[in-house]
Formats: C-alpha cells, structure tokens, sequence
C-alpha cells in the first residue's frame, strides 16, 4: 500500500538532478536549499505540463502520449515549444557516472547536412511514410459478423482456452447479450419447461467451399497450392468454427493411410498439424484427443512406407516427433498431464527392446529425446546399454536384412547426436572408450567420440541438428509426392492387384480392432477403431500402448467422436475404407474401382 | 506585508489585553508598529479571535489528520441508512483540509494527509486528488485552476433533512477539532436539502463524480422546451413506389399511395403541435432556399424507404478504415446525406472523401461560370467543372491538429476547429477557405452545425462554449460556467439549446435566446467526449473518458440509465434514425449497440419530479444488445444513413494486434 502511495503522492526531482542542470547552464555551487526549492517547483510544473499534454492525446483520441502532444501542452501556457523533437519512440536515454555522480542523457547524433543532400533519392534515402488511404468492408451484415479477414476472429484464443480448460465460466457469461432480460421474464412462470435446442454447427456455403479446397490442396500433387494452403491455415483466423472437421479430417486421414503406407499423404497431414497449431488464433486443446493418436501413429507406426529400404520415413517420425513436443510444451497443464502420459507411452515402448520392432524404436527413442535432456536423462541414457545390444545384433548378425542394418545405423546415429549433449553433462572428463563401452556396449566407443568432441566444440545442442532435419524433411517430402504419383498411376495400370492389396491390409486391420474390441469390453466401437489402425501395423508394444491409453483412460480419450468407420465386420469395414480414401484422395485414387 | 503586520497587530492586541505590559513594549519596538499604525488597523475583537485560530492552526497541522479521522470514525458509525449520504462530505473536506493545509506551508503533513486517507475516497475521485496532490506550494495554489475552483465553488451535495441533522449534531459537538470540521464544511459545503429518506449507496453514486458536487434543484428548474420544431413546409412529397428512379417533384403525382400509414408513422410528429415544443419564432430561423427543400424532399423520400431497427433487426455496419494514419487522424465526420465523409489529422489537414460514385468537384472559374446558362435545370451541375473531378480532397489552412468538424445540412461548408485557437470554414464548392474565426484563444476541442444552418457552436480549452453565425466574425453568445475545458458541444435538434461536455464531469445545456445555463447534469467520473440528442430531443446521451453512457431526461434534468460496458474512451454516440437504438464507438476498438427503444419504454416519465432522481438503469445487460469488435481499429465516428445503414469510420492501429 505505502509503494503505490508514495508512488502516487509527493514525487519531486531530486536536488541533485537540479544542481547539474543548473551546471549545465552555468550557474555554478547552486546551494542547497535553491535546488530543494526549485526541484519542488519544477516538479509541479512537469506535473502540470503532463497533465495538460494528456488532454492533448485524449483529444487526439490516441492512448498513446507523443511529444507534439506535450508541445501543444507547452504552446497552451505560453511557454515556448521545444522544437525539432520527433522521437517517434522512446528517447534512448544514456547513463554515465563518474566524479560520485550519475548522469542520464539523451545521446545526439551528429549528421553531415551535405552527406545527407548528396545521397537524396539513393538507396540510403529514407522511404517516404506511406499515404493515408480508405478501406471498406462490412463489420456485420443484419446483425451478424461475418469472419473475413478484416474483422477479428470470432472467438478469440484466450476464450477457446477458457471454454476448453475450464468450461464452467463460458457458462456464466452468456455470449448471447441481451437475451438475459428475457430470462428474467421467463423466470416467473417456472412451470414451463424449455427444452434445449441441439446445439448445430452449420458451416456456411462459402466455409464448404474453403473446407473443400484446403483439404484437397493440402493432400494434392500441386506443391505450390499446399505451401499456400498451409499459409492460410497457420494465419486464417476464421477457422475456429471448421477446426474440428479438419481435426477430423488429419485423423481419419492418418488412420487410413498408415494402412496403405502412404508416407507422402502422412507427411502432408503432419504439416497441416503444424499449421495449426502455429495459428495464433487457435487453442487446440479440445482436439487434441483426435491428434495425439494420429500424430503417436506417425511417430511409432512399424511401417509407413511401401518400401523402407528407399523412402526416408525417419524424417516423419522427426517430425512428428518434433510436434509431440511442441504439443507437450503448449498444453500440459496439471489436469490433462500430457507430458506424463505421452512420455509414459514412450518410454513402455523401450521395456521390451529385443522383441521391438527397430522403427518403432526408433520413433519412441526420438520421442523421448524431444521431450527435453530431463527425459533423455531419466528414461534414455538408462536403457543405451540395452538398445545397444540389440543394433549389435542387427549389424553383427549373420542374417539381419539391409533394412534392418538401416535401421540400427539410424538409431545409432540418433542415440549418439541426442545423448551426447546430455551425457557431457553428467560426466566429467576424460572419455574412457574403455568405460563407455562397458557401460553403454556397441555403441560406447563411438558415443564416447562423440561426447569428447562435443566437450571440445560447444556448440550444436539438440536444436540446430533437428533444424537441418527440417529441410531435408520438406525436400523429402516433395520427392516422396512424386513417388506417389508413380506408384499411383502403377495401381492403375494394375487395378485389380491394388485394390486387393488395400483389401487385404484392411482387412487385417479390422480383425485386429475387433480382437481388440473383444479383450476389452468396456472400451466403445468408435475408440476400437482408433485403435485399431494404431495396432494394424503389429507396432509392438508402443503401438499396443496407444490403443490401452484410449481404453484405460475414460476421461480424455474416451471423448472421441464416433468415427464414420466402425470396425463391425472385415468386409463392411473395407467398403467404407475404400470408400474413405476415394474421399479423401478424390481423384487420384478415384481410378481403383 | 499587509497581512503579517495586522497579525502582528493582533498580537499586541492580545497581549495588552492580558495586562503583558513589559512583552507588549518589546513586541512593539521589534515588530517596529507605531502606534499611529495600531489605531489606524484596529481589528475587531471578532478578528483577533479568528487570527488567533489561524496561528493556532499553524501549529498544529495534526489536527485536520485528527480532524478528519473524527469525522471518518463518526460515518463509519453511523446508520446504515445514512452512512452513504453522510459519507459525500468526507471527499470535500479532505480536499479543502489539503489545500488549507499547503496554504499553511505544511505540504509535508498535507501529503501524508492524503496518502493515509485518499484510499477511504471513492475510485472515481482519484484522478482529482492526484492532481491536487501536485501542488505543495502556497504560490501555486493561486494559479492553479483546479484549486481555483475548489475554492471560489461550493461544493454541492444533495442532503436528506435527517442526515443532515445527524451531522450538524456531531459537528456541534463540543470537541476540540469539531470547530475545524464545521468551518470547513459551512465554508465550501453546500447542502441542498430534500424530504424523504436517504438515498443508498448506487443512487450516490449515479450522480457523483463531477467537480463541484452534484446540481441543485434551483440549477433545474427551468423549463426546456425540448419538443421539436414544427417542420417548414417543404412541399408535398411524391412516394415513388414502383419507380425508383422517379424525380421528386416533377410530375403531377402527389397522391400518398400504398405506404400512407407508413408515411404518416414518420411525420406525425411534424403535423402535431408538441406543447413542449419552442414556438418557431424563438430563435430566428434561416428559411429555406429552394435547394433546402429538394434536398428535404429527398431525405423524406429516403426516410420512407429504411429499415425499422430493433432488437431484431440489427444494423448492418459498413466500417471505413483509415490505413497509415494511427497517430495522424484526429476526427471523421459524415454529412448528413452520407455522401461526403471528412477527416481532420494532426498535421493541420483536412481531408474529404466521396463515399458515394459522384466525385469531388470544382467550381469553375469566374469567365468560364459567365459562360454557364442561368436558366437551365441543372446549373448546379453546369457551375461545376468536370476536369477536376476527384475522390479526395485535401484542405489546407490550419496551424495545428483539427480536432472536430462539421458538415452544414446542405454539404456545401465544412467547419473546422483546431489547436490555433480558430474555427475555419471552407466552401466545398470552390474547396478553399472562405472565413477564420478567431475568438477562442485556446484550442478549440469541438464545432458543431445547427440542424437548421447558419448558426454553429464551439467549446474551447478556455473553459467557454460559444454560439456563432456564419456571417459574424464574432461570437453570439458565449456560455462561461464549466470549470474546466468544453470538451465538446452539440446542438438539441430544435436548435434552441446547445448541450456542452466538459472536464469538470458535467453536462450543462444552454439556452441560445437567453445565454443562461438551463439544466447541470451530473454522473460522469471523467471528462465528456461525446454528446446526442434522442431523435424526440428529450433525451440526452453522453458518453467519455470514463467508458460509460449516461442518458438524462431533459425534462428534470435526471439521470435516467448509466450504461458501462466499454473498457476504454467512447468518442462517438449515434442515434439511429428510427430513434430505437443508440450506438456507441470507442478507443477499445469495439462498437455496441444498445436497446434505446426499450429502454425509454420501461422509463416511467410521470414518476420523475424535481426533488428526486428517479432509479437510475444500470442494467447494461438488459439494454446492450450486440458488441462488435473491430480488428485494432479504435472508432473514431459512427453514423446512420437516412435508410439506417450504419457507417463507422476507424484508424487501423497495427500496434494494437
């Protein structure tokens, strides 16, 4: 209380702030009680100038103070303004001390006038302010406001936060204003009943139309349409009424593709996650049970392309592992705990290493890794040792495939870029190659390589190496779209074998939903499904993990929305699979039938 | 010098008067009085006694601190139902206890006066003790304005008869700093006392807030002819119902077709003689030209085809961003007939937007005008130069920013006022200036045109609101009565009175036969940026600094509803033709639109009578029907077309997002 009084009342200059202006203007040993009065004085007619200056700004309906405003201030009580003063900002202010006194000063650059006529109309040139113009457009049509770029978004971020964090005080501020007085009328007659009308959330034509075009350019073959595409979605503040189509849309898109190991497509929908979760106008909490799962899949999935020995599916996984955690960061809170959890379902993965599948691994261990060097600490650098001995066998082993010696080169390469760092810290030099090969197995010699080059150059954490990934991500990406294509226009030259093909991968899906709807009674159809194309690929036990997080937990996941795909029988479940991917690939796959 | 020696004298006085023979001598030879001196000032015993308080006084600075926790600890104490009303007066005796107190040269005890005690104030009267608590000196209490008036006004406070005789007991209580207490109190408290019981807390408050209190009854009583004007006779209105291109007046067609009922819902107040209303001889009227009446004809004839608003049928809003100017645009300001939108910037110019395909004109010069065929239908048209057609203009002539602007009924002058202290007007047919009025020496905040033409109104930083003529170089009237700047001005639709909004929190409506000050309204915490009338011209809307709009009958002068809901500065309140709804614009970059309608309906206007403010609406729930928010854009003018469409005019502020 005392702070904010003595702050309100009595502030004056300080008597020694007057002894060096008066220095300044050559009135030398002011005494003391000159500058007590004169700081006092000065003060209260600072304050005045102030105040009048604020009337200046109110009238200029601004809410910001300039210094033309505190010159009209001046001109108003016939004091002469200070001229040439045009500090469009804050006036930098300098400090210097010396000789037991502190000095503030305005520092003034010195400009050569014939420099500055020389250069007019050259490069240097400053740009002329631009000119005043008008523009148009509708701030509500009979009352309603339409979501067009030049209104602000209909519900802001900080209210979609509110009504999804805590939904109880969107109910006491009633959105619709005015209609309480109406309310209070009905109040009187209690004995009528009013029944709720269902809640619709209708899209207007034109936001079909934007639904329709997004979604097709962001899956389509045009790369410059999708960068477009995904422009809008990052920037777009109307979308707040299609978000949950479009969440809905990543889902079952995931879902289906990871069945037909369709990398281009998944790597396209990881990108439209990204865009909107940078949206500044979106709060995604609320969907976030419809993009966990999808995103899980993307990181951990067994398989996520047709052939693994060529396509770079790691940097999907990067990727998506990289949105997990900015997931993580954005939205734990202390109820929904999204960092425990998602870290919990990880780190299952790494129980049973031997038996894992090595891209499953691979996704959990970088999962991990992105989650921060507490969790690299805590869960990874435990298990190096045994992971180790599983890519040895892998490199070593008389008959491991190519791929699979690709995958452990992946891993190995990954263990050793996000481990370093972490292990630098926690022990001290020198590296013994000895040591860590005791310690970590296969992989120590090199780790401990690492860790010593990582003490000599320290630089290059975690973030810069995942930035260089990013690139090769996107170019990935685009080369993987064309090898879409080709693949595409091969399932038409061979229609028959395609469709059975997906026929058959569908059909194993749903026989893996429906055993996993049978094992657990409780858990409902639609988070079957979910599950269902999560365990499709067999992705072991991470796989596994995601499907028992849905059944396990009522609460969070268990609000999925009924899925259009309900995993009742194979054959049922194939029509409508196909008939899904016609709908989400339109054209290109319209040619299987 | 004068005083000192007549204290001193005083003291002499007293100290022969206690037979202190050797002291007197040695006081008088010090002080250097002769005695020729002492007959010549003789004080009266009654002065001696009130020198000797005031040196009392100067001793002891602790006592106001004693004083007026007394005197908190009695209002804390007493009756619930008297608590409120007993509790107005500790804000003017504080302030009088500082300012007595600085006068003392005890500026540090005065500090720590208010430090202790400013927090026991009502929020809204902070701003006020923060600006006095800038002056310390005894020499700046003289120049300052704020103290000024403190000083010279009485501060007025509407008093039951059983509070007050609950307080003139304790002040007459005999206690040590009760003498204090009621010397302040008789000297700057004025009580205008009522019957009945006391008023609560939210009534207090409804009318709080303003510099000298609340109004009197006596400032009133007058009566307002607050009806309208018998509308001049414009000739018969021809309703084009098929055709909409039909010319008014062209064919012999007067007959009232289908729309009759319609017709007659619009201009049955015009047939009707009002008794509130003034006669149309009270203040000289300029007639109306030929042109007046086309252009009349016209608005009729568009007033027939717009859309009744209400609670559902909301407003379409066609919002006018100004792009590059956040810091440079001042006002906007459409004409009447929505064609014409001009906005004044810092930078001392004017611009003028075509809203509508016509574009900015000029006239033609005076060889090529001799040229032009008097008798021709359209020689309005034929004067004009084609060549120098353009969608904007800019005008140039003032000396510092514009801060308010007014289009005449006919759009052919713009007014201007400016921080030089002048009003200029500017022909926008020719676009240049044509007369500077310079009468104002301080910066002149607001100008408005009279509904009717000719006359307009300015209110100035030199705390007066003037009434003009065109063809004057100087002011008709000038209405001196606000403490503190006119913030702003506006003229009653029968442009007989001119409502003024000024930084001493008031609205005072002045009578322009008369000059005289005809209703004091109360309410506002902070200054007053924007004024309207209702369309019936009973109503009086004010809005301002404090975010709120408050809505005073004319009739008694009461307040009717207060409703906040804006967060930051409103500077625009319209009206819209229909009279059903009023909108507001504001700095939070936000438009609301409130259910006037109802509003007025719900007001029992036979239940209000002199002595008592009737419940003021507070409910802003109840009467704000939608909010629109702009993308960081502060509203700077809202505006009804003559079809009530609505336009609102914004400076697009990039920092904001």
């Amino acid at each position: 209380m005392s702070d904010v009084d003595s702050m309100m009342y009595g502030t004056t200059l300080s008597t020694e702030s007057m002894k060096v202006i008066a220095e300044s203007i050559g009135v030398a040993n002011l005494p003391d009680e000159a500058a007590k009065d004169l700081a006092e004085d000065v003060s209260y007619r600072i304050k005045q100038i102030l105040q009048d200056a604020i009337k200046f700004m109110h009238h200029g309906r601004r809410s910001r103070l300039t210094t033309h405003d505190v010159d009209h201030a001046l001109k108003a009580k016939n004091v002469e303004p200070t001229y040439g003063f045009f500090a469009k900002e804050h006036i930098p202010f300098r400090f210097a001390s010396g000789g037991g006194r502190e000095l503030h000063f305005t520092e003034e650059k010195e400009f050569d006038l014939t420099e500055l006529v020389s250069t007019a109309g050259a490069q240097s040139w400053p740009k002329l302010p631009l000119d005043t113009n008008l523009r148009t457009h509708w701030l509500c049509i009979d009352g309603i406001q339409p979501t067009i770029p030049e209104n602000p978004p209909p519900v802001s971020k900080e209210v979609q936060k509110l009504e999804s964090t805590d939904p109880i005080s969107s109910k006491n501020s009633n959105p619709n204003l005015g209609k309480p007085g109406h309310k209070s009328h009905k109040l009187r007659n209690v004995e009528t009943v009013h029944v709720k009308q269902l809640a619709t959330h209708e899209l207007s034509v034109e936001q079909q139309l934007y639904y329709k075009e997004i979604t097709e350019a962001c899956v389509g073959a045009d790369e410059g349409r999708r960068v477009e595409a995904y422009q809008s979605l990052s920037a777009d503040p109307g979308l707040h009424e299609m978000l949950a189509r479009m969440c809905t849309f990543i889902a079952e898109g995931v879902k289906i593709n990871v069945v037909q190991n369709n990398l281009a497509i998944l790597i396209y929908l990881m990108r439209m996650v990204k865009a909107l979760l940078d949206n500044p106008s979106l709060y995604l909490e609320k969907y976030l049970h419809e993009l966990i799962p999808s995103i899980v899949t993307c990181i951990v999935s067994k398989s996520l392309c047709s052939r693994p020995e060529m396509d770079n599916h790691w940097a999907l996984r990067d990727f998506a592992s990289r949105l997990m955690a900015q997931i993580c960061k954005n939205f734990n809170t202390t109820t929904n705990n999204i960092q425990t959890r998602i870290t919990r379902l990880f780190s299952h993965a790494l129980i049973n290493i031997n038996q894992a599948n090595l891209n499953s691994l691979y996704g959990a261990i970088h999962g991990l890794c992105e989650l921060g060097p507490d969790v690299i600490k805590a869960l990874v650098i435990p298990k190096i040792r045994v992971i180790s001995d599983r890519i040895e066998v892998c490199f070593e082993g008389v008959n491991s495939s190519s791929i699979d010696r690709n995958a452990a080169g992946h891993i190995k390469t990954l263990l050793i870029k996000s481990v370093a760092p972490i292990l630098k810290t926690i022990r001290s030099a020198p590296d013994v190659v000895e040591e860590y090969e005791q310690e970590f197995g296969y992989i120590g010699p090199a780790l401990c390589t690492a860790v010593s080059k990582n003490r000599t150059t320290p630089a290059a954490p975690i973030p810069s190496a995942s930035s260089s990934t990013i690139s090769t991500f996107y170019s990935t990406s685009a080369t993987a779209a064309t090898s879409t294509t080709s693949s595409s226009t091969a399932s038409t030259t061979n229609a028959s074998t395609a469709s059975a093909a997906s026929a058959a991968s569908a059909a194993s899906a749903a026989s893996a939903a429906s055993t996993a709807s049978t094992a657990s009674t409780a858990s409902t159809a639609s988070t079957a499904s979910t599950s269902a194309t999560t365990t499709s690929d067999n992705s072991a036990s991470s796989g596994t993990e995601t499907s028992s997080r849905h059944k396990s937990n009522g609460g969070w996941y268990a609000q999925c929305r009924k899925h259009p795909i309900e995993a009742t029988t194979a054959s049922n479940c194939n029509a409508k699979f196909t008939r899904a991917v016609h709908g989400i690939h339109g054209c290109r796959f319209g040619s299987i039938e | 010098m004068e005083k000192d020696k007549s204290t001193m004298i005083a003291m002499l006085q007293l100290l022969r008067k206690y037979n202190f023979k050797e002291t007197s001598e040695l006081f008088k030879k010090e002080a250097n009085i002769d005695e020729s001196e002492i007959a010549e000032l003789k004080p009266s015993s009654t002065e001696v006694e009130s020198v000797l308080s005031a040196y009392k006084d100067d001793s002891e600075p602790t006592r106001y601190d004693k004083a007026y926790t007394e005197l908190q600890k009695f209002v804390e104490s007493s009756l619930d139902i008297y608590k409120h009303e007993m509790g107005t007066i500790l804000y003017p005796v504080l302030v009088h206890m500082y300012l007595e107190m600085v006068y003392q040269n005890h500026a540090e005890e005065a500090q720590s006066l208010l430090a202790k005690h400013s927090r026991g104030i009502e929020d809204y009267y902070q701003t006020e003790l923060n600006q006095l608590s800038q002056i310390t000196k005894r020499e700046h209490l003289a120049e300052n304005e704020l103290a000024n008036t403190f000083k010279t006004q009485q501060f007025n406070r509407r008093i039951s008869r059983d509070t007050l005789s609950i307080l003139k007991r304790f002040l007459g209580e005999e206690k040590p700093n009760n003498h204090l207490l009621m010397k302040i109190v008789s000297a700057h408290v004025n009580f205008d006392i009522y019957e009945g019981v006391a008023r609560n807390k939210n009534q207090i408050e409804a009318t709080a807030g303003s510099l000298i209190g609340e109004a009197s009854r006596t400032d009133n009583k007058a009566k307002v002819y607050y009806g309208l004007l018998k509308e001049q006779d414009v000739g018969p209105v021809t309703i084009a119902t098929e055709d909409e291109d039909e010319e008014v007046g062209t064919d012999g067609d007067y007959r009232p077709k289908k729309k009759k009922t319609k017709k007659d819902n619009i201009f049955s107040k015009k047939t009707k003689s009002d008794p509130n209303a003034p006669s149309s001889t009270r203040m000289p009227l300029p007639n109306l030209r030929d042109i007046d009446k086309i252009e009349k004809r016209k608005a009729m004839k568009e007033a027939l085809k717009r859309v009744t608003l209400g609670p559902d049928s909301l407003p379409s809003i066609c919002f006018y961003t100004l792009m590059n100017s956040v810091n440079t645009a001042i006002c906007a300001e459409v004409s009447e007939d929505s064609s014409l939108l001009s906005v004044g910037f810092s930078d001392s110019t004017i611009k003028v937007w075509s809203l509508v395909p016509q574009k900015l004109k000029k006239m033609k010069d005076a060889e090529q005008l001799a040229d032009v065929l008097c008798e021709s239908d359209d020689v309005l048209v034929r004067m004009m130069d084609d060549k120098t057609a353009e969608t904007v203009r800019t005008l140039y002539g003032h000396s510092g920013p514009t801060y308010s602007l007014s289009f005449s009924p006919d759009k052919s002058i713009l007014l201007s006022s400016s921080e030089d202290g002048t009003v200029r007007l500017w022909s926008l047919h020719t676009w240049t200036c044509l007369v500077c009025y310079k009468g104002h020496i301080f910066p002149v905040w607001s100008v408005k045109f009279s509904p009717h033409g000719y006359y307009f109104a300015t209110g100035s930083h030199d705390k007066t609101a003037r009434l003009w003529a065109t063809d004057s170089h100087q002011p008709l009237r000038v209405f001196a009565g606000h403490h503190a700047d006119v913030d702003v001005v506006q003229f009653h639709p029968n442009s007989n009175y001119i409502a003024s909004g000024s930084s001493d929190n008031t609205v005072r409506l002045w009578d322009c036969t008369t000059g005289g000050q005809v209703r004091l309204m109360t309410g506002h915490k902070n200054s007053i940026y924007a004024l309207t009338f209702s369309m019936d011209g009973r109503v009086l809307a004010s809005a301002g600094c404090d975010g709120r709009v408050l809505l005073h009958d004319l009739a008694q002068g009461h307040l009717i509803a207060a409703l906040s809901s804006h967060t930051a500065g409103v500077y625009s309140l319209t009206f819209s033709r229909d009279g059903n709804l009023l909108v507001s614009g504001s700095l939070d970059c936000s438009i609301k639109v409130w259910d006037y309608i109802k509003l007025y309906d719900e007001l029992n206007v036979e239940d209000a009578n002199v002595s008592h403010n009737p419940d003021v609406k507070t409910c802003t729930d109840t009467y704000l029907l939608r909010s629109y928010g702009t993308k960081s854009t502060p509203v700077l003018t809202t505006h009804f077309s003559r079809r009530n469409l609505m336009l609102a005019i914004g400076k697009f502020d990039a920092n904001l997002s």
